[in-house]
Order: C-alpha cells, then structure tokens, then sequence
C-alpha cells in the first residue's frame, strides 16, 4: 500500500476521513433537532401566499430540513465543478485518467443531486403545498439534474476511447455552466419563492450555524472518500482488464 | 499590416468555401429545406390538435411566443441533426479535416449555414404561424423586435447546436442524444428568448412591470448566453472535431 501524508497509508485515510463525515454529518442531525433553535417567521414579513397556503410566521419545524438539504446541495454544486475541471485537465493533457475523474465526480454529483430533489420535494410539499413548483431555483437545478444524466447518456453512446473522453469533457464543461446559475438565481431573482439563507444578515444563529458546518464539512468529506473508492474501483478494474488482455495476447 | 492580409484573406476564403459548399448542396438536393419547413408545418397542425377544443374560452396569444419558439426548436433539432450526419455519412467531415482549413473557421462555417437556413425557414413558418394561431391579432410592439429576438435565438442555436450535432453524430444514438444534450443546454436562451417574443406578441398584459423592461432585459441575457457560450464552442469545437 502507497504510504501518503504523514505516514498512513491512502486506505487509513479514507476510513478516518469516511468515519469523521458519518460523525459530523450525524451531529448535524442530531443537533439540529436537538439543539438549535426553531426558526420563526422566516422573513415573511404579514401574511403571504405561498402556494395557495397563507404564511405568516410559521417556518417551524419543517425548517430542519434545511440542515441536511442545504449541505447537500451545495455539495452536488462543488463536486461537479471537478467534472468541469477534469474536463479542461483532460483536453489539456489527454490523459486517460482525468477522464476517469470526470466520470467519478459526476457519478457523486449524481447521488447528491438525486439527494437534493427528494430533500427539496419534502419542503416544497410541506412548506408550499405542491409536490413541484417551476421555480427560478427549482427550474434551473432540474436543469443541472438532466444535464448530468445527459452526461451518462452521452458516454454510454460512444465506443471509441478518446472521442467517449473529450465529448464528456466537452459538455462536462458545457454543462457545468448551469451550476453557478443555479446557485446565483435566488439572489438574481428577488421574486424567487425559494429561501436565500447564506447571505450577509442571513439570521443563523451560532448553534443553527454550527450543526449547518458540521453537516456540510462531513458531507464533502464522505463526496470525497466516495470519489476516492470509486477511482480504486475503476482502477483495479482497468488493471484487471490489462491483464486479461495480456493474458490472452 | 504587410502581411496580414494573406492569411485574413484566406481564412475568409475557407469560410466561404464551406458556406458554398452547404448551399450549394442545398440548392441541388432542396433536402434541408424541404425536410425542416414540413415538419414545421407539421407541428403547426399537432398544435391545433392540441389547442382544438379550447374555442374562444382561451387566448392563444399567452402561449403564442412559447409555441413559436417550440416550432423552431422541433424544426432545428432536424435540421441540425441532417446537416452533421451528410458530413459524416458522405465522408465529407474527414475531407473537411484532411483539407488545410483551420478548424475553427469549419465551426464557423457550418453554424452560418446552419444560421441560414434556419432564418429561411422562420421567414416560413412565422408568418404562417400568425395566420394559422393569431389571426386577427395585432402584435403589441412593433415587428422588428419579433425579428430581433427572432435572430439572437437563432445565432444561439445555429451556433450551439452545430457544435452539439458534431458530437452527436458520431454517437450511436445521433438524433436522441442530440436532443437529450441540445434542450437543457439551451435552457437559459430559450427561456429569455420566450419572455421577450411573449412581451412583443401580448405586451403589458402578459406583464405588469411593463413589456418593454422585460423585452429588452431577456433581451440581453440571450445576447450575453450567445456571446459566452458561442466563445466557449468556438474554442472548444477543434477538440470535438478532433476526436
């Protein structure tokens, strides 16, 4: 076994890390049910509609959904900005590996993203009353969902090695594109119904704050022990294929 | 500036021959032409299917931008999907390469053909649509700004669909895959595209904040969408052609 930083093998640190995300992430749950505060009123100021339903200050309980939707979210966000950069590696290098990466990046970006929808739908039902709203926020991540799906289709549709590669690479970039927006549109469209918590004066309180850092730090460590086995997976399997090649040449 | 000429020169001159080219074949063959403009006329009558039973009880002029533009999308995703796979099926996509032509200008050079035949074919179907949809109606801005929004959607998806009917030619699925990659990636321009057609056709009942803000704002995010993303496949194209 490859001896890494500080004298532990890749294996050790990818379980230390994989157990410190499962410990923080449960902190998170734990202590957002436990210990932070209810959240009131949620900056309706009055009475509003929201999906049929009049709001006036009762973001209770469902708000703790937020402590696992939101870290999950962004984390869908920043794994996939690795299929954009593998993509560009790629294309600059032409090395086969960085193709691998992309694909791993996007297959994680895929299980948070898939993760995001099902958090997001149980607030969208409970809070705005309907299973789905086209949204501003809504709209444009549904987007990001069917352009990494498109990923895969893409891929699967080509046979040749380095052409499968740089097309992937090509629209992994192209594709990307709609992360920022996505993120951004909430701030872009004032008359998004969707909540902007992260924001300056965004009214987190320090327990609220601190059981939201855990959730997010743990995740983008389990994203990234994720991203590491899969690569091995894809590696040993590669090998392996090498080896039956030989073995038959 | 001696010798600049020489090779700016010749760079149009390539640009030219290919845009020839594509025309040229069109005028032979009629086939893009006649493919795309029939099938636009055919998604005409799905809509009336679509919209027979709804009698006077509907203004069909909400939806009006969104249909149009529904019609150009079904139309060009043919006809983008036709003019990479006669490259590719007559050998001409690895003569093209074999040929001295810088491979940006072969982006370039498809997509304006792409872009023309495109705009031959709303010059068609626009006005057909308003007849068939709007009869009676009078638009509530002028016509030019139609057109405008007309041509800054085109330049988008001639542009950006030239570059996604590259890769997906050489795919198995060819005209799925073209679709499955073309509809989300130009989500941002269809979208600014509609609002702005839709504040022309209805003007300020279809928004409050007044039509003309709304017109010109969508306006710009399309420009903004073409100008980025046209820049990325302009840079990008030499990898996929490459490939």
């Amino acid at each position: 076994m490859r001896r890494s930083l500080f004298g532990l093998t890749e294996n050790t640190w990818l379980y230390l890390l994989l157990s410190l995300g499962a410990i923080l992430t449960s902190l998170d749950f734990l202590m957002a049910f436990l210990v932070a505060p209810v959240v009131l009123g949620g900056g309706v100021g009055g009475t509003a509609m929201i999906g049929g339903i009049a709001i006036s200050n009762q973001l209770l309980f469902s708000q703790k959904i937020f402590f696992f939707h939101v870290p999950v979210a962004i984390s869908s966000f920043l794994v996939f900005f690795f299929t954009a950069y593998y993509g560009v590696r790629f294309l600059m290098t032409k090395d086969k590996k960085y193709d691998t990466r992309a694909k791993i990046a996007t297959e994680v970006t895929l299980v948070f993203v898939i993760l995001t929808l099902i958090t997001g739908d149980l607030w969208t039902r409970f809070e705005w009353g309907t299973w789905w709203v086209w949204e501003p926020r809504l709209t444009t991540y549904f987007i990001m969902t069917l352009l990494v799906i498109a990923y895969f289709v893409l891929r699967n549709s080509i046979e040749d090695e380095e052409r499968r590669a740089t097309y992937a690479a090509v629209f992994g970039i192209f594709a990307f594109m709609d992360a920022p927006i996505s993120f951004a549109i909430t701030r872009l469209v004032p008359s998004s119904v969707h909540p902007v918590v992260l924001r300056s004066g965004g009214g987190l309180t320090g327990t609220q704050l601190a059981a939201f850092l855990m959730g997010m730090f743990g995740m983008l460590m389990i994203a990234w022990v994720m991203f590491r086995l899969r690569l091995r997976e894809e590696f040993a399997g590669e090998h392996i294929e090498e080896i039956k090649a030989a073995l038959e040449g | 500036m001696a010798e600049t000429p020489k090779s700016r020169m010749s760079s149009w001159r390539q640009f030219k021959a290919i845009l020839r080219k594509d025309i040229v074949m069109e005028l032979r063959t009629k086939e893009m032409l006649t493919s795309m403009g029939l099938y636009a006329l055919l998604v005409l009558v799905v809509y009336y299917l679509a919209l027979a039973q709804v009698g006077s009880k509907f203004d069909v002029g909400y939806i009006a931008a969104g249909l149009l533009w529904l019609a150009i999308i079904f139309t060009s995703l043919l006809g983008l999907n036709r003019s990479l796979v006669h490259e590719k099926d007559q050998g001409c996509l690895d003569a093209l390469l074999l040929s001295p032509i810088d491979r940006p200008i072969i982006f370039f050079g498809k997509s304006v053909g792409n872009l023309l035949f495109l705009l031959i074919v709303e010059v068609i179907i626009v006005p057909m649509f308003y007849f068939f949809f709007l009869s009676g109606q009078t638009l509530a801005g002028p016509f030019w700004m139609l057109a405008l929004v007309l041509l800054v959607g085109s330049i988008g998806i001639a542009g950006m669909g030239t570059m996604l009917a590259t890769m997906s030619v050489n795919t198995k699925g060819k005209d799925f895959i073209l679709a499955v990659m073309f509809i989300p990636i130009m989500f941002p321009l269809l979208y600014a595209c509609v609002g702005a057609a839709t504040g022309v056709v209805m003007g300020d009942a279809a928004f409050v904040d007044g039509w003309v803000q709304v017109y010109w704002r969508s306006l710009g995010i399309a420009a903004g969408y073409d100008a980025i993303m046209l820049l990325a496949a302009f840079g990008l194209y030499e990898f996929i052609i490459g490939a």
